[in-house]
């Protein structure tokens, strides 16, 4: 690996490591997936520099089928986070972390830092239906207790 | 691992600065005023120059040296005012010249083709694509969320401790790569010495040994003297020989993912966005 080769591998990583910072901290739906065509970048760039490293076009090939694939995923991930617009009018990635049945204790959230304004605005979530019949007569306080339990879970 | 901290402190000082510029500069810190956010760049772009200048010298003309530092420095400074940005518009536009720098680092690569063919698909496609639907989404102006961060401190330390690991490894140990030299290999699949050897296990196997045998490696894609890397007369054979059935997959999988982005995509009659 002669230095030429080796300073193009230091800077695809140093994309691919951008990507992944971008990726994990910001909270915007769209530059989370910018993010992660970031890190496309970063891998195309190591794949081809590879691909010379060996003096072969292996390496160029793969990267064209990488852009393939990154282009359908572009096109994919903007039409959920359209479709995530439409439910929620916000691009926080935050208020998809509260998708759950409401009656479950709520996630952990971001324990560095404030809550923000992630106030859930989405109504007509689904909601599973509660497992088995609730008993007419409860027994016993024992049975009833386990009973409720159960249908939360 | 000492040994690499002695002999390459400037990578350490670099990794350093580019990631304290990084945690200035994240949203909800400090670098809301612009003189804070200048101070922020220099610090990047401080520890980018020192961690640039210290992987390594290769033994290239002057002119390809200074290209390659304009297109690194330009594709990993933009790469962090992009994740940085508090204005998504902004940094869909920084994202586009990350794209520009690194197909000039492909140009640098003998790869022209892929070079053009990211420039089409990125810049042509997918940032106009992005700017559309962020335009269609933040219509109101800076929202809230993006003016924070979620755990920027622990996802900055643990990806430049990543960083460095990878330059660890890059610098530190000297890997030998077994190049083929370019006149092994004969494009018209005459056998050569290489290829005979590898292909004389297979032949003895066979009962008819006037069977062209299958060779385990890609024979085409291989560069020779007359297609050197990146040539795209070599590039097109690989592709529509040794991958002709991964371009149709290819093509089948952009076919369903444009069917499914439609699917997907909210309708018209179930009101606006």
């Amino acid at each position: 690996m002669t230095p030429e080769e080796q300073r193009f591998l230091l800077v695809g990583a140093g994309l691919f490591v951008l990507g992944a910072i971008g990726f994990i901290t910001r909270r915007n739906l769209i530059l989370m997936v910018l993010s992660a065509e970031l890190m496309l970048h970063g891998v195309s760039l190591t794949l081809v520099t590879f691909g010379r490293m060996h003096q072969t076009n292996e390496g160029q090939a793969f990267t064209i089928f990488t852009l393939t694939v990154a282009a359908c995923e572009a096109g994919l991930a903007l039409s959920l986070v359209l479709s995530l617009y439409r439910k929620s009018h916000s691009l926080d990635i935050q208020l998809w972390s509260e998708l759950r049945e409401s009656d479950l204790s709520g996630p952990v959230l971001d324990s560095f830092g404030e809550r923000g304004d992630a106030t859930s605005s989405y109504e007509n979530i689904p909601k599973l239906t509660p497992a088995g019949i609730a008993p007419k007569d409860p027994p016993r306080a024992s049975t009833s207790a386990s009973a409720t339990t159960s249908t939360r879970t | 691992m000492m040994t690499w901290i002695q002999h390459h402190p400037m990578t350490i000082v670099g990794l350093v600065l580019w990631a304290t510029g990084i945690l200035w500069l994240m949203p909800g810190k400090k670098a809301s005023k612009p003189r804070a956010h200048m101070i922020g760049v220099l610090i990047v772009a401080l520890g980018l120059v020192t961690f640039c200048l210290s992987s390594g010298k290769a033994q290239s003309e002057f002119a390809d040296d200074v290209m390659f530092w304009v297109f690194a420095i330009g594709a990993l400074m933009s790469g962090v005012l992009m994740i940085t940005a508090r204005n998504p518009v902004y940094a869909a536009l920084w994202f586009a010249l990350a794209t520009l720098s690194t197909c000039g680092l492909f140009l640098l690569q003998h790869a022209p083709f892929l070079a053009a063919a990211t420039i089409i698909v990125y810049a042509g496609a997918v940032i106009v694509t992005f700017l559309f639907v962020i335009m269609l989404a933040q219509q109101s102006g800076a929202a809230g969320y993006d003016q924070r961060s979620s755990q920027s401190l622990f996802a900055t330390i643990s990806a430049f401790v990543l960083l460095g690991a990878i330059s660890l490894t890059l610098q530190s140990e000297k890997i030998d790569i077994a190049r083929p030299s370019l006149d092994v290999v004969d494009s018209s699949g005459a056998s050569s010495a290489a290829t005979e050897n590898m292909g004389a296990a297979i032949i003895a196997d066979l009962p008819s040994t006037d069977i062209t045998p299958v060779m385990p490696g890609n024979v085409m894609s291989k560069a020779d003297a007359d297609h050197p890397v990146g040539n795209l007369k070599g590039l097109g054979k690989s592709l529509f020989g040794d991958y002709l059935f991964a371009v149709e997959l290819a093509g089948t999988l952009l076919l369903v993912a444009s069917i499914g982005a439609i699917a997907i995509a909210p309708r018209r009659e179930q009101g606006a966005i």
